[in-house]
């Protein structure tokens, strides 16, 4: 509960909750949860704190899923949904490695065709949604079949691996620096597809956070019709946020591409699940609005979580993870949903001044 | 008359603010009591006591006369749902709550519960039901099996009334409403009144809360006046005129304003409306030259409500041109409006308006971005100063730019929407109900902002049911009927007497509806 309308100091006297604003439990508690699993796996488990035990394997992982949750925020914004994202990650990687395996274009240019594939995909989302006018949960996911009709198409099931020349693969694969860490002989390294998606990170932060097409997008998605009549033009913005939402899953599949060089039909899907979990745990933090950085810490604490438990009870690990990863959104969207009642109970009580909630017992259905 | 609730030293306070000080409240049985007062006098928190969502703080009490086994009268809890409810006091509150897809049986069943027939719902009892509590109120038009979001605005008040008050036939005493008429066309609202008065026929007393103190005079026995949550004065309502109630309410007299006249100059420019059709307007001409204020008057279903918003690019048109300056505005486009020059605001402050979640500095600037886009920045710190700037012009209330914007009052956020509009420097400013809903005191601060407006050059249109407020702010008013514009009053003629015949003649035009 942030005190938007008095300095810290001026709370001063209920102490508690003058901490837990100092410390920030509310906007960060992904980051000491974080900071939990650091201590607490990094005391219990071995491998835990070694970068090739286990921190350079999450770090190149969650990148695929990163983006991911970015082809889930960006619609978001504007409070459209995109379902489709995984189904449209695994048709960018089904193309560029069918191309790759039986036609003698260059790879490169078979992910082109991928990410083109992708968005129209995108368009024809678009289309639906803001020119059919159909819902754009149900539109999207209805997409999402028809996209993964296509794919069986292009492969009807099994699997291709190697496929991909090491031309290609290294433009994502290949280490950017790589030096041991002194004393330990630990190679420390991280590959070129890292960084592009760290700069997908801050080129979105900056136009969602820094640009005026950002701040529509925001506006838009609280109040479609007050937006249009502020001038937004909030359909070629919805449009243009599924164009852009298919772009970012079909580069998740081509980054999938870089690092496994392989295809099998269970790609994909799968993926949606985390990356909205990602979103809206995301969402609990920092702003409390979908936001970049909040996704991209979500992503991580969820993350190392998964890779502690799975260091610690290697057998138990299958059926943990989507306990971990569902219990973790359900709590912190909780806890995120709880304080924005509080905070408008607060304000219903008072209009203009911090007032602590004295009847938050009261039931809220006599309040309307 | 024999009293039926005493209320005496009602006081709440909330950390840092008293919100009710000392309050005493009799309400008479059968009588209709008004409470008044602007946005933060009170009111609301003492219905919410009433109601039980808060409770009262130190000495207050309340004494209930209707209980037959208490002649002498009997304590009440205050601050307590079940204790208000057993005492038969029932609450009507100003969204209603109904729920949109239940019907009005269904709506008026989730208050007393389904008439059963062994385990199964009886379910033409329950219309029947729901039939006769609307027909008590004077309501037989209504089809009580259709979801409650095909109603119109005022049957849809009916049937919150109703689900008050079904199934509590000789125990309801107290029928508490709160801003009934909130988003009630003009001439639903005497059908409104009309209910009401069957009630008081009944021996239920009303207690009614409004903004709108022509309704307070026309309906209420009793008014009592808060301020700054302090009781000013209890009177009988014959003891009072309009300007006294109003300077009883803000403290001080206010001046009445009247808009000085103004010769058309024959300029051009500004706005220019032809031919328009759409909606119920059927072919509108009209010409808004700069530094004039043109009202527009016209009951519900005249075109004057859907005026705005086919001028404004809200909703399409059918035919016709609007021209703003030199430049024809597309149809259906308000971005094109708005780059052209015309600003406006919409009728519906919370649909079509502002952002609520949203900061003040996000919907302050909205509509115009690029003047702080400063070498591929958004500069939100510049952001910040105009805003300040523009809360220290428009005297709005909060507690910072970075505040929720729904967390303002309603004049307040009104005043906001009005800065996001200004701030473009609009060659034309299109208002649309631009004080519905906000109170005395902020009413006139943004009238004031309109004059403001045309004295700096724009073509001013404000469109509005409050006839006062036409009479205060157009240099000449024309006057809706049937989808045109039937007649224009300027000068001495236009007072709300002649707009209020004006609009209600009944001449072979008005028939399109």
């Amino acid at each position: 509960m942030s005190n938007d309308t008095t300095t810290p100091d001026q709370v001063a006297p209920a102490a508690s909750r003058g901490i837990v604003n100092r410390l920030g439990f509310d906007r960060f508690s992904a980051l000491y949860v974080l900071a939990l699993f650091f201590v607490f796996f990094g005391i219990t488990e071995d491998n835990f704190l070694r970068w090739n035990g286990s921190i350079e394997f999450v770090l190149t992982e969650k990148v695929i899923v990163t983006m991911l949750a970015f082809a889930f925020l960006v619609p978001l914004t504007t409070q459209t949904f995109d379902l489709s994202i995984g189904a449209n990650m695994a048709l960018s990687l089904v193309i560029v490695t069918k191309l790759g395996l039986e036609t003698d274009l260059p790879n490169g240019v078979g992910a082109l065709i991928g990410m083109a594939a992708c968005m129209v995909i995108g368009l024809l989302n678009g289309l639906v949604v803001v020119k059919f006018g159909v819902n754009s949960f149900i539109a999207t996911l209805g997409m999402s079949q028809v996209i993964a009709a296509l794919s069986r198409l292009i492969h009807d099931g099994g699997q291709i691996a190697g496929a991909l020349s090491d031309t290609y693969v290294n433009f994502g694969k290949k280490d950017v620096f790589s030096f041991s860490w002194p004393g330990t002989g630990s190679e420390i390294s991280l590959p070129y597809y890292f960084f592009y998606g760290l700069i997908v990170v801050v080129i979105l932060w900056y136009v969602l956070e820094h640009t005026p097409l950002g701040r529509r997008m925001f506006a838009t998605g609280g109040n479609r019709e007050a937006a249009r009549l502020s001038g937004v033009a909030v359909d070629r913005l919805t449009w243009g946020s599924l164009v852009a939402s298919s772009a970012l899953a079909g580069f998740a599949g081509i980054i999938y591409s870089w690092k496994f060089n392989a295809y099998t039909s269970s790609v994909g899907p799968p993926l949606l699940f985390p990356a909205v979990a990602a979103v809206f745990f995301g969402a609990s933090q920092l702003r409390g609005r979908p936001n970049v950085w909040g996704t991209v810490i979500a992503v991580y604490t969820l993350a190392f979580g998964i890779k502690g438990i799975g260091l610690r009870y290697p057998r138990e690990i299958d059926w943990m993870q989507p306990l971990f990863e569902g219990l973790t959104l359900i709590i912190a969207v909780g806890i995120a949903s709880r304080q924005a009642i509080i905070k408008v109970r607060k304000r219903k009580g008072n209009t203009v001044t911090d007032v602590s909630p004295p009847e938050v017992n009261a039931p809220a259905a006599t309040e309307t | 008359m024999d009293t039926l609730i005493r209320i005496d030293h009602l006081t709440k306070a909330f950390p840092g603010q008293v919100a009710l000080d000392d309050v005493n409240l009799t309400i008479w049985a059968g009588s209709t009591h008004a409470l008044v007062g602007q946005n933060g006098s009170g009111k609301s928190t003492l219905i919410k006591v009433l109601c039980g969502y808060h409770q009262p703080t130190g000495e207050s009490s309340a004494t209930f006369f209707a209980d037959p086994a208490h002649p002498e009268g009997r304590p009440l809890v205050l601050g307590d749902a079940a204790t208000a409810d057993a005492a038969g006091i029932r609450f009507v509150h100003q969204d209603l709550g109904l729920v949109e897809m239940l019907s009005a049986a269904e709506n008026i069943a989730l208050g007393v519960g389904y008439v059963m027939r062994g385990r199964r719902i009886d379910w033409r009892k329950n219309s029947d039901r729901a039939r006769e509590g609307l027909a008590g109120l004077g309501f037989t038009d209504i089809n009580v099996d259709m979801p409650v979001a095909m109603l119109a605005p005022s049957q849809r008040t009916a049937v919150a009334i109703a689900r008050a008050l079904v199934g509590w036939e000789d125990g309801a005493h107290l029928l508490v409403l709160d801003e009934p008429t909130a988003s009630l066309p003009g001439d639903d609202v005497q059908r409104l009144f009309a209910a009401v008065r069957r009630l008081k026929e009944r021996g239920v007393s009303i207690l009614y809360v409004s903004h709108h103190l022509d309704e307070v005079f026309e309906i209420a026995d009793e008014v009592t006046i808060l301020r700054d949550g302090v009781r000013v004065t209890t009177t009988s309502i014959g003891d009072l005129d309009h300007e006294r109630l109003i300077e009883l309410m803000i403290g001080h007299r206010l001046e009445r304003v009247v808009q000085s006249t103004r010769e058309r100059t024959g300029a051009t420019g500004g706005l220019t409306v032809t031919g328009l059709y759409g909606g119920t307007v059927a072919g509108v001409d009209l010409h808004v030259e700069p530094g004039e204020i043109v009202g527009v008057a016209g009951i519900m279903g005249s075109g004057r409500e859907m005026l705005v918003p086919l001028i404004t690019g809200q909703i399409p048109s059918d035919d016709g041109s609007v021209v703003v300056g030199n430049t024809a505005i597309d149809n259906y486009a308000p971005d094109h409006a708005l780059a052209s020059g015309m600003a406006f605001l919409a009728a519906d402050r919370k649909t079509l308006g502002v952002i609520a979640t949203d900061s003040v500095r996000h919907n302050l600037t909205l509509a115009d971005l690029r003047r702080h886009w400063r070498r591929w920045r958004l500069r939100h710190d510049l952001e910040v100063v105009e805003t300040h700037e523009w809360v220290d012009r428009l005297s709005i209330k909060t507690a910072g730019t970075e505040i929720p914007i729904g967390a303002l009052s309603g004049g307040n956020q009104q005043k906001v929407l009005f800065g996001r509009s200004l701030r473009l420097m609009p060659s034309v400013l299109v208002l649309d109900e631009p004080t519905s809903g906000i109170d005395v005191g902020a009413k006139e601060e943004i009238h004031q902002l309109i004059d403001e407006a045309a004295r700096n050059g724009a073509a001013v249109l404000v469109a509005s049911t409050d006839t006062d407020e036409i009479v205060r702010v157009a240099h000449r008013v024309v006057v809706m009927r049937g989808g045109q514009m039937v007649d224009e009053l300027t000068g001495a003629d236009m007072d709300v007497g002649n707009i209020e015949r004006a609009q209600l003649r009944n001449d072979s035009k008005a028939g399109t509806k």
